[in-house]
């Protein structure tokens, strides 16, 4: 972490794609601190660039220019080895399409970053049956993904991404493919997470879920085009603030 | 008409779509095919050019031979020639045992006293040169051929040297290296050429002391009824020391130079095919998500389920066809070759039997039904919905494994779950490398054999049957190879391409690069092991059950050669498509599987 207290920086990030008048760029000289504790939502319409802004945070792709710190080393100029290690430890993801391996239960695909991080299967068994314990799928821990529903999974997915307890946990859109009951159930799980302390940084383009968070940016064409801070949210249900009903 | 258009239309553009695929499947059906044509082409194609040959020289429908050139073996002889059975007769000519050399080799050789005008029987067929002359002598073109003999070349026999007038094919004598037919004295035979003399230079030969058999041919009234003749003479003939050779017995004889080459040729074919199987179900296992989805869209736009068996089916079978046509044409091309190793005999091209048309086609066809039925035949009862969203197939869990695979480190634990995915084509692998080890252990074992030279003193003439012998293996065992280096490739690539999601989420959980390109491999390495371990004691059982009694088995160390090759091959092999697997970017291809 740097002086300010930022787990997650980013400094002048250029992410193009194509050449010549086909030169696209998914993200425009990008600046982003992410302090540690906070759920950070970043939102725009589609195509605006913050998927390619979420893997570049989490190493997933290189940037054409601009650099990401993450916890005070600078992890854009890492060989994907050391990238993968990184991972491995320091960050979580959960996607939209869930990204479950099929042939996995939800204990096995919880367990599997634990077992990537060298850890005993006993530990690994530990560890997953005590996240899915906390994201409410204990009695589906032996059910393949597509025996879960869309919620059930992303619940999955989420234990997996808190496997090795990252510093950061990067969502992509992590409600767009869930029914209003489930996205509740998903949020939920990351207010409690954010109460434990864990950073988050969401993507997202569902302006109720972005209102969960402690800050919102948006992004249009590659670059912020606002920089919300939140306060106050928490103090109502999340069914009351997202207009849903538990 | 619309539909059938409609049928070939997708057929060919998918085709064009995946012309790697359509190439791999083509050269595995024509491989397996080409070999079943070849080794049934062999099974009579000998006597084929033996009744051609005889044909063409008026051979002789049974040969007596009596030892010695006095007067004993000629009046041993002659009253045959008053037979009834006897319609026609040459003879009785001399054969003198000698040794002939030429380009510095010596072989052993029987010279032949012939006349100026071939008698009624045998008229061998000169085929370059003239007939005998005095001072010129013809040889017997597969001699010719083993010895490096042409017209103008000067031989030495029975210490003369002599120029060659001529090279000839004959029936009268077997093919060479058996032109002997009977030793000296009616002792056993041994492995020789054939040359002709003229009769004014075998008083020479005569003059040398040189061992002598006499012989007669004969021309019968019913050349099916030889065997009874012989018989019939056989019984009242004690006081008769003749030996009989029939054309019957000579076509069997000549054959016989087959005897390594044929059944190399049929197992290989099989074993061929059955690779063949194996590659072509990985493409087609390996299809059979995008068919699937093919199957959707062409039930969502209304096409009937025979329209679209005949879309999913016709571009294997199609290929399967062409496939079939291709060996076939390879085999006409090579049998003439395979046939008469030794050139003794006329090589005539004919076109492939009904029955090889029938077993080839029925081969092609088997495997294009055999790989892609299953995967059809799902996609087919797959409902319209489940095949467009791309759930039709999902892989099986196994919870036993997937734990056994947690005590292991990272690239073997993604080995085995990457097994555990598609066990069947772990299976594939595995019976493609047993099949490629059981060739290359075949091959091990026929080099350690001990072959007979035909050569005499310090010169090596080659053992036509042997070489033959190993050739045909060699390059059935090269196709083998190359087959099950194909299948090897394109199981990992397979592999690779189904896996890209797993591999992706493994490495956003935090696999390295090098970690999947080492489970990518080890997928591949760990059912090349068992494969391998099979392939030796199969590869030298069924060498056994082709060979002599005596057959040479090579040291222990030497046979797991080709077992240790086998995975350091497929280490090669997978090093390149997992790697590639492994560089793509994970960002991408979660994004590819989103959308």
């Amino acid at each position: 972490m740097n002086e300010f207290g930022a787990v997650l920086q980013a400094r002048g990030l250029c992410k193009e794609h194509g050449q010549g008048q086909g030169l696209v760029r998914a993200v425009d000289e990008v600046d982003l601190d992410v302090p540690a504790g906070q759920m950070l939502a970043v939102t725009g319409p589609s195509g605006c660039g913050k998927s390619t802004l979420l893997h570049l945070l989490g190493g997933l792709e290189r940037p054409s220019r601009g650099e990401v710190w993450l916890a005070g080393r600078r992890i854009d100029a890492l060989s994907e080895r050391a990238l993968a290690r990184l991972r491995r430890r320091s960050v979580g993801f959960v996607f939209q399409a869930f990204h479950l391996v099929e042939e996995l239960s939800a204990r096995e695909n919880v367990e599997l970053p634990v077992l990537l991080a060298g850890r005993s299967p006993r530990a690994a068994k530990r560890r997953a049956a005590q996240l899915l314990e906390r994201v409410g799928l204990a009695d589906r821990a032996r059910h393949l993904p597509w025996e879960l529903s869309g919620g059930q999974r992303q619940r999955v997915a989420i234990a997996r991404a808190m496997a090795n307890e990252p510093l950061v946990l990067l969502a992509d859109e992590p409600t767009g493919n869930l029914d209003t009951v489930a996205t509740l159930d998903v949020l939920r799980l990351f207010e409690e997470l954010r109460a434990a302390g864990q950073t988050l940084v969401i993507v997202t383009h569902d302006e109720r879920v972005a209102a969960t968070a402690d800050r919102v940016v948006s992004m249009r064409d590659g670059t912020f085009v606002d920089d919300t801070r939140l306060a106050g949210h928490a103090t109502g249900g999340l069914g009351d603030l997202l207009g849903l009903e538990d | 008409m619309g539909r059938i258009l409609l049928v070939l239309r997708l057929v060919v553009a998918d085709v064009r779509r995946h012309p790697a695929q359509a190439a791999m499947m083509l050269a595995s059906i024509t491989a397996a095919t080409a070999a079943l044509a070849l080794g049934i082409s062999l099974n009579g194609a000998t006597d084929t050019l033996y009744r051609q040959t005889r044909a063409a020289t008026a051979g002789p429908d049974v040969v007596a031979l009596s030892p010695g050139a006095d007067r004993a073996a000629t009046a041993a002889l002659t009253p045959l020639a008053q037979a009834s059975e006897v319609t026609a007769h040459s003879g009785p000519y001399r054969q003198y045992y000698t040794t002939l050399t030429a380009h510095g080799r010596t072989s052993r050789a029987v010279a032949q006293g012939a006349g100026a005008t071939p008698g009624p029987v045998d008229r061998p067929l000169v085929t370059s040169g003239t007939w005998v002359r005095p001072g010129g002598v013809v040889v017997e073109r597969g001699f010719a051929s083993a010895m490096g003999i042409r017209v103008g070349d000067r031989v030495t026999f029975a210490g003369r040297s002599r120029p060659v007038a001529g090279i000839a094919v004959t029936t009268a004598h077997t093919i060479y290296p058996w032109a002997q037919m009977i030793g000296p004295g009616g002792g056993p035979d041994d492995y020789s050429g054939l040359v002709w003399v003229s009769e004014a230079d075998t008083g020479a030969l005569a003059a040398a002391d040189l061992p002598a058999t006499s012989l007669l041919y004969l021309k019968l009234r019913d050349p099916s009824a030889a065997e009874e003749f012989v018989d019939s003479r056989r019984a009242f003939g004690d006081e008769q020391p003749a030996n009989f050779f029939t054309w019957g017995f000579m076509a069997t004889q000549d054959a016989h130079i087959l005897r390594e080459s044929q059944p190399v040729l049929v197992i290989g074919s099989w074993l061929l095919a059955l690779l063949a199987v194996g590659g072509v179900a990985t493409l087609a296992a390996g299809r059979a998500t995008r068919q699937t989805r093919r199957v959707g869209l062409l039930k969502a736009v209304g096409a009937t389920p025979g329209t679209i068996a005949a879309v999913l089916l016709g571009e294997y079978l199609a290929l399967a066809l062409l496939g079939d046509a291709l060996g076939l044409a390879i085999a006409r091309l090579a049998a003439p070759g395979l046939a008469n190793p030794t050139a003794s005999l006329l090589s005539t091209a004919a076109g492939p039997t009904g029955d090889t048309v029938a077993a080839t086609t029925l081969l092609a066809l088997a495997v294009a039904v055999l790989t892609t039925l299953g995967p059809t035949r799902r996609a087919l009862r797959t409902e319209t919905v489940s095949a467009l969203a791309d759930t039709a197939r999902r892989p099986g869990h196994r919870p036993r494994l997937n734990g056994l695979s947690a005590l292991l480190p990272t690239p073997l634990l993604l080995a085995l779950r990457l097994i555990a995915r598609r066990p069947g084509r772990a299976v594939l692998h595995a019976w493609s490398i047993a099949v490629m080890v059981i060739g290359a252990t075949a091959l091990l074992m026929a080099r350690v054999q001990t072959d007979f030279d035909y050569g005499l003193g310090s010169s090596r003439l080659g053992n036509v049957q042997s070489e033959q012998g190993h050739d045909v293996l060699l390059a059935v065992t090269v196709a083998l190879a190359a087959l099950a280096a194909v299948n090897i490739v394109t199981i990992t690539w397979t592999t690779a391409l189904e896996a890209r999601p797993v591999m992706a989420i493994a490495r956003t959980l935090g696999a390295t690069p090098g970690q999947v390109t080492a489970g990518l491999s080890a997928a591949q390495l760990l059912p090349t092991l068992p494969g391998a371990a099979l392939g030796v004691p199969f590869g030298v059982v069924l060498v056994e059950l082709f060979s002599p009694p005596n057959v040479v088995v090579p040291s222990m160390w030497s046979l797991f050669i080709p077992a240790l090759a086998a995975p350091l091959a497929t280490a090669a092999l997978t090093a390149v498509p997992a790697r590639l697997a492994a560089r793509r970017s994970v960002a991408r291809t979660l994004s590819v599987e989103t959308g």
